[in-house]
């Protein structure tokens, strides 16, 4: 069953490749961007939810792999192979560049804990960014252009082939025994120290194997953008990187993949967002937008009050959970109506685009002030909940 | 050692020390915030950027808006720095406990991990949410009208200039304000053109030699000119922070603040109502940054955009980090390091062409080294974990 699942994703991904390539372009470039970030999530995923180590500076590995493919690939391919092979080949060696990164960065992991080392994973992260920053030979801070075939090639399939195997290795370590030192670090440190797991070349291992997976992905970045620069590596990406891992429920590989894909759509849908009939982009007036952001608030109190005060019927408590968008709802037109009495506010309108980032902030929040454990929490997708959803009864063989 | 100026040295240092005390400010916030509740409350770079707007609001109202100032030289009192000071600590107090009661609070009893979320959450909602409403281009900067110290400065000489140096500079300059003064004459008088600019050239020659030996002199002093303002800044950091030590140490609420900090749960039992001193703290740290959002705007005079808190409240945060967070003199120990450390690479660039580019970098370098061997910070202790 599992050999199944990954040919039916890798099929999946060359379907998709062969499918998406003949739409539009843009498309076709967020396609592999989803594919990569959810490369990235489940990668740190392995360093972060399952080893435990608290890192926030995933950019940087990201990075590393970038620019160490797209300086081999503009420097020195003339055509040896073909385009497809060249770039397998190169983000293996992606790969190794950032391993040897995440090596660096493990080794403080085996004196510095929590926040200690969350914050030397993002001064890391910061030094090569700027050291980057500093180099002319790779662009400096213009970037760096990445244009070894001539025309953009097909990438598509490899950002998604990468990810399945990333989300299979992640899987497999969960799954078998050389997954449990991994756990045992993140339950307990000293205790699993005491009883013989090898705590540093764990924490090491978990370092080295998260940061080549997003080496890989920087790689295989660097050829489908051409184009590379520092500023595509900020503190920021490591933040999203992390939230994605977090919203989907810290140390579940399915809630990572979901996240992944979640928050990468959401602020890319809103930015196309536009007039189905005229193809304007759409425009929010300032009164509804300040009502809205004014009701969220009072709706998001509202669910948590009802949440975590109301522990009678299930029933009720979603009663209460609707009452309490309804509620929200009804203060968002009476304000909106307020509001548009005030001239210079009235007066003032946002393109919905100009609004993604504020939006996904406030989905951030919200997720996590309704939904602390992250939208998985702890559980996985598996071919048994499947055959439990479309009631098959009987045991399927995992 | 070619290259290095050592003239500029003290100077470079002092200018570390100004930069140094506003870091240590911020810092002050951060490290309160993650004694009492173990969290890095990443908005409060944030704070500190709505902490500027606020002062720029203030010197509007205060009729110091752009357009008031245009071309005129209007005349302020330091009651409105004052006022601005006051009003910026105020609204960022405010602000700090409105995070503190909507994001944090509910958070409480959830993994640490959901509560950083949660902080990066509510950093970008307000970057964002700023950048909607907040005015932002051309980035607006305070008016420098309202500092009425702007032209007075203190300077103390290390070593001063050759007689004879100062002596040519001092005649060369009075003979430029003598050719100024014929020139504006001659301008008065409705002289022929080609009179005219024969005399402006002469003019502008003589105050061209004028402004050369002068900076040459100042080149050969060795010494330290502090600004008016930058000299008040310091003054207002440093009585902010015995303040903030008297609370600390003196006061019931201090007292109950380090119990909290000490031990969360065991605080409670004792009866300390932890929910109040962690608002009381978040009040007084946002607070803190308010004022020094207020000085960073006004005396430093930078251009304000909504994305202004990121590169200090970083700073700052390693800042408190490198002092060993949770403790407070490390936190200002570690502020007035890193601005002294951001300094000397820039000077060091003479020697080293180049390493002026790095000076961001410097930080987190300095950073990883202390920590690789004081894992707790330089004046934090670090505890080791026991089962």
């Amino acid at each position: 069953m599992r050999i199944v699942s990954i040919l039916l994703a890798c099929g999946f991904a060359f379907g998709l490749d062969t499918v998406v390539s003949q739409q539009f372009q843009s498309l076709y470039r967020l396609v592999v961007l989803a594919g990569l970030y959810i490369t990235l999530a489940v990668s740190l995923n392995l360093i972060n939810g399952i080893t435990g180590q608290f890192s926030i500076g995933h950019a940087a590995f990201y990075m590393v792999g970038a620019y160490s493919a797209g300086f081999i690939s503009k420097t020195f391919y003339a055509g040896q192979v073909s385009p497809q092979v060249w770039m397998v080949g190169m983000a293996i060696l992606g790969a190794l560049f950032a391993a040897i990164a995440g090596f660096i960065v493990g080794l403080p992991s085996l004196r510095l804990r929590g926040d200690y080392l969350a914050i030397v994973t993002l001064g890391f992260g910061e030094i090569l960014r700027i050291v980057t920053q500093n180099i002319e030979p790779i662009g400096g801070a213009y970037g760096m252009n990445v244009k070894p075939f001539g025309s953009p090639p097909q990438t598509l399939w490899l950002a998604w082939i990468l990810a399945v195997l990333c989300i299979a290795v992640c899987r497999n370590l969960l799954k078998t025994a050389h997954g449990l030192p991994f756990l045992a670090v993140r339950e307990d440190e000293v205790a699993s120290s005491a009883m013989g797991v090898n705590t540093s070349s764990t924490k090491v291992t978990a370092f080295i194997v998260g940061s080549a997976f997003a080496g890989g992905a920087g790689a295989i970045l660097a050829h489908a953008e051409s184009f590379i620069s520092p500023d595509m590596f900020k503190m920021d990406v490591s933040f999203i990187i992390l939230t994605m891992v977090v919203l989907g429920g810290t140390g579940s590989i399915t809630g990572s993949v979901l996240a992944a894909v979640a928050l990468f759509a959401i602020p890319e849908w809103l930015r196309n967002l536009q007039d189905p009939v005229t193809k304007v982009p759409i425009q929010i007036p300032g009164p509804a937008l300040v009502a809205s952001i004014l009701a969220v608030v009072m709706t998001v109190a509202l669910l948590k009050l009802a949440q975590d005060r109301y522990h009678g019927e299930r029933v009720k408590k979603i009663g209460l959970l609707l009452g309490a968008i309804f509620a929200g709802s009804v203060a968002q037109m009476v304000l909106n109506l307020a509001l548009s009495q005030i001239p210079s506010l009235a007066a003032k309108s946002f393109e919905a685009a100009a609004l993604r980032m504020v939006i996904f902030a406030a989905t951030l929040i919200i997720l996590m002030l309704l939904r602390p454990q992250g939208m998985m929490a702890q559980h996985e997708f598996s071919w048994a909940w499947v055959a439990r959803v479309f009631g098959k009864k009987e045991k399927v063989a995992a | 050692m070619a290259g290095l100026d050592f003239s500029i040295l003290p100077q470079q240092l002092v200018n570390g020390l100004l930069l140094g005390s506003i870091y240590a400010l911020i810092a002050l916030g951060y490290t309160m915030v993650y004694g009492v509740l173990r969290l890095i409350n990443f908005a409060h770079g944030e704070v500190f950027m709505l902490g500027s707007y606020a002062a720029l609001f203030t010197s509007w109202a205060l009729g110091f808006s752009p357009e008031s100032v245009k071309g005129i030289d209007k005349a302020s009192s330091p009651m409105n720095l004052i006022i601005m000071l006051v009003v910026s600590m105020v609204v960022c107090g405010l602000i700090g406990v409105v995070i503190e009661q909507l994001a944090y609070r509910p958070m409480r009893n959830q993994a640490r991990i959901a509560s950083l979320i949660t902080a990066i959450g509510v950093s970008l909602f307000i970057q964002y949410a700023g950048g909607l409403f907040l005015p932002q281009s051309p980035p607006p900067a305070i008016s420098e009208q309202i500092n009425p110290f702007r032209n007075e400065k203190v300077t103390f000489t290390i070593k001063p200039a050759p007689k004879e140096a100062v002596d040519k500079a001092n005649v060369a300059m009075a003979k430029a304000r003598e050719s100024d003064v014929l020139y504006e004459k001659a301008k008065l008088d409705g002289r022929p053109a080609a009179q005219l600019e024969t005399m402006r050239q002469a003019n502008q020659e003589a105050q061209n030699e004028a402004s050369s030996l002068q900076t040459q002199v100042s080149s050969q002093t060795s010494g330290i000119v502090i600004p008016f303002g930058q000299l008040g800044m310091l003054l207002t950091t440093v009585f902010l922070m015995l303040l903030l030590w008297f609370v600390v140490q003196k006061t019931k609420t201090g007292r109950a603040m380090r119990a909290v900090a000490h031990d969360f749960d065991s605080a409670a039992l004792m009866g300390i109502n932890v929910g109040r001193v962690v608002t009381v703290t978040f009040m007084i740290g946002s607070a803190l940054a308010g004022a020094g959002a207020m000085m960073y705007a006004t005396v430093l005079r930078t251009p304000l955009t909504p994305f202004l808190g990121v590169a200090p409240g970083v700073k700052a945060f390693v800042a408190a980090v490198l002092g060993g967070i949770g403790n407070i003199p490390g936190a200002v120990f570690g502020g007035v390091l890193m601005g002294v450390v951001e300094t000397l690479v820039v000077w060091l660039d003479g020697l080293i062409p180049g390493l002026g580019g790095y000076k961001d970098a410097v930080a987190f370098v300095v950073l990883i080294a202390v920590l690789l061997f004081r894992p707790g910070g330089l004046l934090g202790s670090s505890k080791v974990e026991k089962v």
